[in-house]
């Protein structure tokens, strides 16, 4: 293991201080769990000189609900995450994802704040919170804002953050009684694995299934990061949606996707994958709605 | 290079070190602490041969540096039966043949443990799911499966 300094902060206050007067660099970065970030310093993609190091911080390590909005800690392990009763039935997409996510050892580490500032397309969780139309809250010292998801994931490993601020949590509206979400992913094997597609819808329908509202997210189509697909989602609006008439959206899709090979698969794979998957995501969501 | 006080519990034992900040969980238990049931597999958190239980809950030792270790509480295959009186899941993979090369063993000891803490009655799909981070390259993981099965008869049994 390459050599560097740890940086254990005593508590928030201590880690806002530190950070900003140490910024984040190539020199310093800060550490959650660990999962990732070891590989990275074995890898010599990461070449900190100092390691700021979060576990400790146990309070951002929680879920919670107020006033219909879902907040998670960014400490918040992916098992603490599924484990939790606020991540309810409607919100069954997270142990979807979950389920494919690594094995136990890892779920048990990986946090969800680690997934978001990771910032890679790797990350099954991120086209979830984009299409939960989620936020994230930054602190600094002295400071603090609240931006979109999207909006902070800026490509392959960067983010919006700056240099002494810190994501403490992410927030998204909870999953309401017309409304549903579903996540599928296609790769060489179900989990443990980076996926060739991946593909999460959340959709809310008036009583005649008519779309209200949908929203679309692809990881791994084109490009380093997750994206949503508007412009089909803006067709979708307003037309109504039943398990037989999802074999449409292929057309809407293919008319926006724009996708790119990899040593893991060919573009042409990915935009037939991607297909089958919008549709196969989309049953999904209408039939949650049926059910209830 | 910063040096730091790790105070941590190893099955049961309290321990005070003074670890170098890039020290590996897994270095540490190994080398200073000579606790070589866990081993060392891939390094990357792919196979979890390295997975020890920490408070409660399994993590791969490879991806834990041992100062992120500090207060908490760690299993290791060591604390899992004695030599004269094994725990039923080590009876159970030496009587159904689950050990080959026996490398992967004590994580795989260590997962399904944890499994039937919490889950005294697994559904063979628990089974896998449990085991489905730790890589066997020898058993094909049907005998594993097999063993988790009928150890967890026997506890329940025993109780």
């Amino acid at each position: 293991m390459r050599r560097f300094d740890m940086y254990v902060p005593a508590n928030f206050d201590d880690l806002l201080a530190y950070i900003d007067e140490h910024p984040i660099s190539n020199e310093i970065h800060l550490i959650a769990n660990g999962s990732d970030i070891i590989n990275r310093i074995q890898r010599r993609q990461l070449k900190a000189r100092t390691l700021v190091d979060l576990s400790g911080l146990g309070e951002l390590n929680y879920v919670k609900k107020e006033n219909g909005t879902i907040r998670v800690g960014a400490l918040t392990s992916i098992s603490d995450l599924i484990d939790s009763p606020i991540i309810d039935s409607r919100l069954e997409v997270f142990r979807e994802v979950a389920s494919k996510f690594g094995g136990p050892a890892i779920r048990n580490v990986a946090t969800v704040g680690g997934n978001i500032c990771a910032a890679s397309s790797s990350e099954d969780l991120l086209p979830v919170l984009l299409v939960l139309d989620a936020k994230v809250r930054l602190r600094s010292k002295g400071n603090e804002r609240v931006i979109p998801i999207e909006e902070f994931l800026k490509g392959k490993r960067q983010t919006a953050l700056k240099p002494n601020e810190i994501l403490v949590e992410t927030m998204f509206e909870e999953v309401g009684n017309r409304s549903a979400c579903a996540f599928e992913k296609i790769g060489m094997r179900n989990s443990l694995i980076i996926a060739f597609v991946n593909c999460a819808v959340y959709l809310r329908v008036e009583e005649s299934y008519r779309i209200e509202e949908v929203r679309i997210a692809f990881n791994r189509v084109a490009g380093k990061i997750p994206a949503r697909a508007k412009v089909t989602e803006e067709q979708l609006k307003g037309t109504t949606i039943t398990t037989s008439n999802v074999s449409r959206l292929e057309s809407v899709i293919r008319g926006e996707l724009r996708t790119s090979p990899d040593f893991r698969a060919s573009a042409e794979y990915r935009s037939d994958v991607a297909c089958v998957l919008l549709k196969r995501v989309m049953k999904r969501c209408i039939h949650e709605l049926e059910r209830r | 290079m910063a040096k730091h006080l790790l105070k941590f519990t190893v099955n049961g034992k309290d321990h005070a070190l003074i670890v170098d900040s890039h020290e590996r969980l897994l270095d540490v238990l190994r080398d200073r602490l000579g606790l070589r049931g866990t081993k060392e597999g891939c390094s990357t958190g792919d196979c979890g041969i390295c997975a020890v239980i920490m408070n409660g809950r399994l993590v791969n030792s490879c991806l834990t540096f041992a100062i992120q270790a500090r207060n908490k509480e760690l299993t290791t295959i060591e604390a899992i039966g004695t030599e004269k009186n094994l725990h039923p899941l080590q009876e159970a993979f030496m009587k159904w043949n689950a050990c080959q090369c026996g490398f992967c063993i004590p994580a795989m000891i260590l997962t399904t443990k944890l499994l039937l803490d919490h889950s005294p009655n697994p559904s063979e799909q628990e089974i896998k799911a449990s085991i489905s981070g730790i890589l066997c390259r020898c058993t094909g993981y049907y005998k594993i499966i097999q063993a988790v099965k009928s150890a967890a008869v026997e506890i329940r049994g025993n109780d």
